[in-house]
């Protein structure tokens, strides 16, 4: 159990980092990416076999599981890295998508709900977010941190522990109007993948401005 | 640890008795992130010093001559010529910006009067000239002193310009500027020692460049898959051999170095050489990858061994033996424990780099806490040092440090818990001749030297 709930702990803390490392001065770097994706996978494995140790019924999915958080790694990598974005379907960042799980329509297809009930249950005892999915959490911390200036990431473990709820609250309705609003101005349809990489990737050069360009971008970030 | 390495024959590390020569940068405690020094390096006869920032600056501190008057001071560094080598810019194609942060300096070995050095940021290499000018011309036909074109019909005779006396001026020119040619971020440039050319290597590839050719350079290693799902590691440092013109190595994020010679292909994808210890299963973790990671390597001065530093320790390899590292030295073994906290706080991800002494006979690398580690090869011993402002004193000599791994905390000795793990030192040289030391620390450069007989 306590190696479940530390492995667990890992992942969730390897999302909320692959996500920030997109935010990071000078794009993402390829180095990183893989070292987080590699101690991700490690701790998912081990995750995974705690679980069959504790004779889960489930078993058998976790091999569809897998290889998910692994697509999101390289993904993520080839975006900044000008790679061709690969095959089709789902373009955009996941990071991203999963923060709006409640509405996505592709997440469930993907990996909120695979993980059986009893899985949410004890993500949700690990206090770490109430949400489904490991990548929900730490996106909207992500978020929450983004406000308060890019915050020096050494704090991370510090400001993970307190914030979803509110994050939770503000957030996601925040972005939902503000992207209702400013949708029509956006020359790409909103509807359109590629909305996300441009806003994200302009968050850099966004930096000195005002908070309200701040929040818009956010929002933009959330779709 | 006293005792001077006496007879005169610059010995190694901890044998010296290490003293506090000079500290560069600014006292404040809140440091601006521009001024953290990010690289160091001295030129061939190490009369030069040069650092790099994550504003851009490049900064060179040139040794003074010896002064009779104070025979103690041997040789201090004053700043020599200070400028902006890299400017933040914007890729507009791929919507990103480029750090202006200065990733690698390295020296030209120096051909006439003046100085030439590289610089790199994640994109762009440039080569710099530094020159002193201490005459300037005067009495031009066509122009007044003012530089102003004069008018031609008032020209009535013609003169020879002549060149007067002025105070020393030492100019910095960007001669050549080598860009677009990496996709991923530059770890490392090595100058080859045909002195015509020198490589730089980013993430999954190296180039080869002319040092008189900023149009085009040849890919020598390209280690990206053709499906970028299928990365498994990437390029983290790479160095010409400093005596064979067609070798030279790449490290990787496993933890393995590659020996590469560019007489049997013109890309050296195939190897020749494959440096790999086998990994020990006791001590695999959710980190293992993560610490195995090369940070540095650097070809010892005669080119017959390497080191290799990776996250707790640093590793001597004789070139023929590819099997195991002929020396495995800890550097802060005590971290092993705390590896998960260090990924939460990215400490993990830190990069830090390692040098050779000019005769080879001992290594340096950092640490945490300002801590820097020496490892002396014949002896065996090692010791802990602390770049710090308290009791730099000139000529106040270093006491070693001990960092307490469990049981009772002796007097002098710091517990693993108290370490400060913003203070750190990922930045070393050693002057190439003589035992003088250069130590970055955040925003500050420390030179130690060893005591004077």
């Amino acid at each position: 159990m306590e190696v479940q709930k530390e492995a667990q702990r890992i992942m969730t803390l390897s999302v909320w980092k692959m996500y920030h490392s997109r935010m990071q001065r000078g794009g993402l770097r390829l180095h990183r990416s893989l070292q987080l994706s590699l101690v991700m996978r490690s701790a998912r494995e081990l995750y995974l076999s705690a679980k069959v140790e504790a004779h889960e019924p489930e078993v058998p999915l976790s091999p569809v599981r897998s290889p998910d958080p692994r697509l999101h790694q390289s993904r993520e990598s080839e975006a900044v890295a000008e790679a061709a974005p690969p095959d089709g379907e789902q373009p955009s960042p996941e990071p991203m998508d999963t923060r709006e799980a409640p509405r996505a329509e592709e997440t469930p297809a993907r990996c909120a709900p695979r993980p059986t009930t009893k899985v949410s249950r004890k993500r949700r005892n690990s206090s770490l977010s109430d949400g489904g999915d490991v990548g929900l959490a730490p996106s909207k911390k992500a978020r929450l941190e983004e406000e308060q200036e890019e915050g020096a990431s050494s704090e991370v473990p510090d400001r993970l522990q307190p914030p979803p709820a509110q994050a939770e609250g503000a957030f996601p309705n925040l972005a939902r109007v503000l992207q209702r609003r400013f949708s029509g101005l956006l020359n790409c349809s909103p509807a359109a993948p590629p909305t996300a990489p441009p806003a994200c990737e302009a968050k850099p050069a966004c930096r000195p401005a005002d908070n309200m360009l701040n929040v818009l971008v956010r929002a933009v970030v959330a779709f | 640890m006293a005792g001077a390495g006496g007879g005169g024959c610059p010995a190694g590390g901890n044998d010296l008795q290490w003293c506090f020569s000079q500290v560069k940068g600014a006292v404040d405690e809140d440091v601006a992130e521009a001024d953290i020094i990010s690289t160091v390096e001295f030129n061939y006869s190490g009369d030069l010093l040069a650092t790099g920032d994550k504003g851009g600056r490049v900064v060179i501190f040139q040794r003074e001559q010896e002064n009779k008057s104070r025979p103690h001071s041997r040789g201090e560094y004053n700043v020599y010529s200070t400028f902006q080598s890299h400017e933040p810019e914007f890729d507009y194609l791929k919507s990103l910006e480029i750090e202006e942060k200065i990733n690698k300096i390295r020296w030209l070995p120096q051909q006439n009067a003046a100085h030439f050095l590289l610089s790199t940021n994640d994109k762009t290499i440039k080569l710099w000239k530094i020159s002193e000018r201490d005459k300037r011309a005067e009495g031009y036909n066509l122009k007044d002193e003012d530089g102003r074109l004069r008018d031609p019909f008032r020209i009535t005779a013609l003169r020879v310009p002549k060149l007067k006396p002025m105070d020393l001026m030492v100019e910095a020119s960007p001669r050549r500027i080598f860009a677009n040619a990496h996709t991923y971020h530059i770890n490392s440039i090595s100058v080859n020692s045909d002195h015509e050319t020198y490589l730089s290597a980013d993430d999954l590839r190296i180039n080869l460049w002319h040092l008189e050719i900023t149009d085009r350079s040849f890919n020598i290693v390209d280690i990206k898959p053709v499906n970028m799902e299928e990365l498994t590691e990437v390029i983290t440092a790479a160095e010409f051999h400093p005596h064979q013109c067609n070798v030279f190595v790449y490290s990787s994020s496993k933890g393995t170095v590659r020996l590469c010679d560019m007489r049997s292909s013109a890309l050296c994808d195939r190897h020749s050489k494959f440096f790999e210890e086998p990994e020990d299963p006791s001590s695999r973790s959710f980190f293992s990858e993560i610490i195995s990671s090369i940070s540095d390597v650097k070809f010892s001065h005669s080119g017959r061994y390497m080191m290799t530093r990776d996250y707790l320790s640093v590793k001597v390899w004789d070139l023929n033996m590819e099997s195991r590292p002929v020396e495995t030295h800890q550097v802060h073994e005590y971290l092993r424990s705390k590896l998960c906290s260090l990924y939460e706080n990215d400490c993990i991800f830190d990069k830090f780099e390692c040098c050779w002494s000019g005769s080879d006979s001992a290594i340096m690398t950092g640490s945490y806490n300002n801590f820097f580690r020496m490892f002396d090869r014949n002896t065996r011993r090692d010791v802990t040092l602390e770049a710090s402002r308290e009791n730099s004193k000139p000529r106040a000599s270093l006491k070693p440090r001990k960092v307490c791994t469990g049981g009772k905390r002796k007097k002098d000795e710091i517990s693993v818990d108290s370490l400060d793990f913003n203070k750190k030192i990922l930045h070393t040289a050693w002057h190439p001749a003589e035992n003088i030391i250069a130590v970055a620390a955040t925003n500050n450069l420390y030179i130690f030297q060893d005591k004077v007989n």
